[in-house]
């Protein structure tokens, strides 16, 4: 779930779904249909989806182990409930009885293997399995074809499923509410390549009709194992189109806002205003340094360059405060958020002295500023964060707009080709796919991670992280990760420049709907009172 | 006459492989991966490699080349490697006739406007609503899409609810074909997309209705004594309608290709779009398939004005 800053404004008018842990009182009949818009998912296959448009429908048709609720705790799902051995290795899941696939099935135990077996099935192609389930024992072999089963995952009766990890990962609970690891129907899934168009799943809606490009329409599941739907009907409009109009015209239920029409919409005079509200995003955007390119081998010079950055100007006056300033790596509203991280200040004395004290001071070499983006025009962002480099550092640097897929390419370590980034500085962002903040912080920035495009390396980062892998007890888990991010900011590692939100729109009939950071099924505790 | 056409036609798959060739070279050795574009920002050379491998595109260029021709000789076009599991096929056939319906609700609004304007305008030439209705046409169909849409959106559904603003939706099915014609959201782009062809046709129609107003067969008709409706419909009209027809049905060929900008401002489904998410996604197989698709579309077309011109001006000779 990640994507780059050029698709910030598209991220800012498709939306996820959630709702407030406030509302919905039980009881009921299903009664209502639902109109947003969606995105048209790649896939509803949960082995093989990786982005924010398939989740939002997997989540809703499939289910797994564990799940998260509205405030991102992970809570029980298919599994009632379940034990972690001392050592942290073992986990055994007690499923829930009487739960069924759509069609009207038991799920098992075996069908649980079936899927995480599939799922790491070299031939079903899964790039999520290696993130998401590579912590299971077995999961390495069988995606490399040295074995055909997961050994690793234990059936020990109908209800009970065990799973053994090849370390303790005290993460991996939130790596499980991910679709990779849900349950699917072995005949469902051995149809054909489609199978997913005729979903057999798990959760509280069915798919009833997928239109490629037109619509997705969800029909509540009443045979439910939890509190089934209060609507009937939920309709995913695929084609997009003039989405504000829409939503005025009453074509919507729900809309994202784009930020021309934030302005109009904040006026409290505005009959709109009432239907208005925002949410935070579980996301950081970003400058990247490549500590194996000069001048950003030095950790001073990199250190200048976040000083010289003034990020509440640049908030104000080019994003209009539709952000929030980012000190740090972890965003507010993820777990083991660190209120009181301290971000190196906007200080051009202090950026200037800095790159003065540095190795490559009279003597910096040319700097490129490189941005994925598909449009021949330099993004107001990144013009103000080259002009404040010029009057607050002296430091005149050139701009490079890369095409997205080309960014890729060039940004990609390989180690074993001995491929190294290209680039020098780049901006890029990181949203959450499961709320650990090592998501972020080991990712990111532990050395040996794969995801750690600038090649930061910190030997004291790199043990708080290792320490916190292995960590049982939460708040302990969170400090170190806490300490782990100090560290890194105060090396100047990155520029950490923001942290999103969401401007969304809800029609006042519809009840108990608010966006919640990260995707999770919530579909049922929306009711339309018209 | 005939052989010309067979050979025309033999040398068609001959064209169709240089295309195939080129389209293929450019994608292959053009920046970017598909297989890293699908994993986005995460970075796993070994997922990649695998992925690779199972999609073939690990083998040299001339295998992937012979294997791609194959399939496409057997009518597989492969699976797109961004939808996953969708056949590419499948995705631009259901891309394409949404685009079809569309071009072609547009283009028959847009005709018959057009004409009707060309034809009154004609006939009353001299009076003060020629020059009217030729600006009008002009104007209308020189205002951009992205000028006249937000402006009918907000008067036509904003402030007045009475059409729905964009979007896509089918009417109803027959077996899997999406039938949008008939549901309201394609009122207003269908509108829209019609002031092009009007200022088109209008100034065709015109010209065309003027030239056969001086014809002999006219007077002959008039000195006869036939009504003047009679004279106007049934010897002038249906005389001068024939251009414009020529004109349309060449045009046919083009709506194929959808459009992106007014598909996107629209939101509407159509083979344009396509176009351009699998450019950027770098999806080969989808790419590889709408380039043939166009290429052949211009090749009939072609043909078809190369053969069309011999009936109508006997002095060509094709050989």
């Amino acid at each position: 779930m990640k994507r780059s800053l050029g698709l910030l404004l598209v991220a800012l008018l498709t939306f996820g779904m959630a709702c407030s842990a406030s509302t919905t009182p039980g009881g009921g009949s299903a009664a209502g249909e639902l109109t947003v818009f969606g995105s048209d998912p790649p896939t509803l296959d949960p082995a093989l989806m990786s982005d924010t448009s398939a989740a939002n429908y997997v989540v809703e048709i499939f289910s797994g182990l564990v799940t998260l609720d509205r405030n991102l705790n992970i809570v029980p799902d298919l599994a009632e409930t379940w034990d972690i051995s001392p050592d942290g290795k073992t986990y055994t899941f007690k499923l829930r009885k009487g739960a069924k696939f759509h069609s009207g099935r038991e799920v098992t135990a075996q069908d649980f293997k079936f899927s995480l077996e599939r799922a790491a099935d070299p031939k079903t192609n899964s790039h999520t399995a290696d993130t998401y389930i590579g912590d299971i024992a077995g999961v390495a072999d069988k995606l490399s074809g040295k074995a055909t089963e997961l050994s690793g995952v234990k059936v020990i009766d109908d209800q009970t499923l065990q799973i053994q990890l090849t370390d303790p990962r005290f993460y991996f609970l939130a790596k499980m509410t991910y679709p990779t690891s849900f349950v699917v129907d072995k005949d469902n899934v051995s149809s054909g390549a489609n199978w997913a168009d005729k979903a057999n799943g798990t959760g509280p809606f069915k798919l009833k009709q997928w239109s490629k490009g037109e619509k997705i329409v969800l029909e509540r599941n009443p045979d439910y194992y939890l509190e089934p739907a209060k609507l009937n009907r939920v309709n995913f409009l695929l084609a997009g189109g003039a989405a504000m109009t829409m939503y005025e015209n009453n074509e919507v239920d729900v809309s994202g806002v784009s930020i021309n029409d934030i302005e109009r919409i904040q006026d409290p005079t505005n009959l709109l205003n009432k239907e208005f509200s925002i949410a935070p995003l579980l996301d950081v955007w970003y400058i990247g340094f490549n500590v194996e390119k000069p001048p950003f081998d030095d950790a001073k010079v990199r250190q200048a360059f976040n000083h010289a950055i003034d990020k509440d100007k640049i908030i104000k006056v080019v994003l209009k405060d539709l952000y929030q300033r980012a000190n740090g790596i972890i965003p507010p509203g993820m777990p083991g958020y660190n209120q009181g991280v301290k971000g190196l200040e906007f200080n051009p004395t202090k950026a200037k002295q800095l790159l003065q004290e540095s190795k490559y001071a009279g003597n910096l070499p040319q700097v490129t500023f490189t941005i994925p983006s598909s449009t021949t025009t330099v993004d107001p962002v990144t013009e103000a964060i080259s002009e404040q480099l010029r009057t607050n550092l002296g430091v005149e640097v050139k701009i490079q707009q890369v095409e997205w897929a080309t960014f890729l390419q060039d940004i990609r370590r390989d180690a074993r080709r001995n491929k190294k980034n290209n680039f020098q500085m780049y901006e890029l962002g990181w949203s959450a796919d499961y709320p650990d903040p090592q998501d972020f912080v080991d990712i990111l920035f532990h050395s040996k991670s794969l995801d750690n495009n600038g090649a930061y390396g910190n030997a004291e980062a790199d043990k708080l992280i290792e320490q916190a892998r292995v960590e049982s007890k939460p708040e302990t888990r969170f400090k170190l990760y806490q300490q782990a991010e100090q560290l890194i900011v105060n090396d100047g590692a990155w520029i950490p420049l923001y942290h999103g939100k969401s401007y969304f729109l809800v029609k006042p009939y519809v009840k108990g709907f608010v966006r919640s950071p990260m995707i999770i099924p919530s579909l049922r505790y929306i009711s339309v009172e018209k | 006459m005939l052989a010309y056409i067979v050979r025309r036609l033999l040398w068609t798959p001959f064209v169709l492989l240089a295309v195939s060739f080129i389209t293929f070279t450019v994608a292959t050795f053009g920046p970017g991966d598909p297989v890293q574009v699908l994993m986005g920002q995460k970075n796993d050379p070994v997922i990649v490699d695998r992925i690779r491998q199972e999609r073939g595109l690990d083998k040299p260029f001339y295998v992937q080349y012979a294997n791609y021709v194959m399939g496409v000789l057997r009518g597989d076009f492969g699976e797109s490697y961004q939808r996953i599991g969708q056949k590419v096929s499948d995705l631009i056939f259901s891309r394409v006739w949404v685009s079809v319906q569309l071009g072609a609700l547009s283009l028959a609004i847009g005709v018959a406007i057009g004409m009707i304007f060309g034809l009154i305008a004609a006939l009353n030439q001299g009076k003060w609503y020629d020059p009217v209705i030729v600006s009008t046409a002009l104007l209308l169909s020189s205002l951009p899409v992205f000028v006249v849409q937000p402006l009918l959106a907000f008067v036509l559904s904003r402030q007045l609810h009475l059409l729905p603003s964009s979007g896509w939706e089918c009417a109803f099915y027959v077996g899997p074909m999406c039938i949008g014609v008939f549901h309201p959201k394609i009122i207003m782009p269908a509108l829209i997309l019609s002031l092009g062809p009007i200022g088109g046709i209008t100034r065709l129609m015109r010209a065309s209705t003027m030239e056969v107003v001086n014809q002999d067969f006219v007077r002959t008709a008039r000195a006869k004594g036939l009504s003047e409706g009679a004279v106007r419909w049934r010897h002038i009209t249906r005389n001068s309608i024939l251009p414009v027809f020529t004109v349309v049905g060449l045009s046919l060929a083009t709506l194929v290709e959808g459009g992106f900008i007014a598909e996107t401002l629209f939101g509407i489904p159509g083979v344009g779009r396509l176009a351009v998410e699998a450019f950027f996604a770098r999806d080969y197989p989808v790419i590889m398939a709408m380039t043939l698709m166009v290429a052949s579309a211009y090749i009939v077309t072609n043909l078809v004005i190369d053969i069309g011109y011999t009936f109508l001006d006997p002095r060509i000779r094709l050989r």
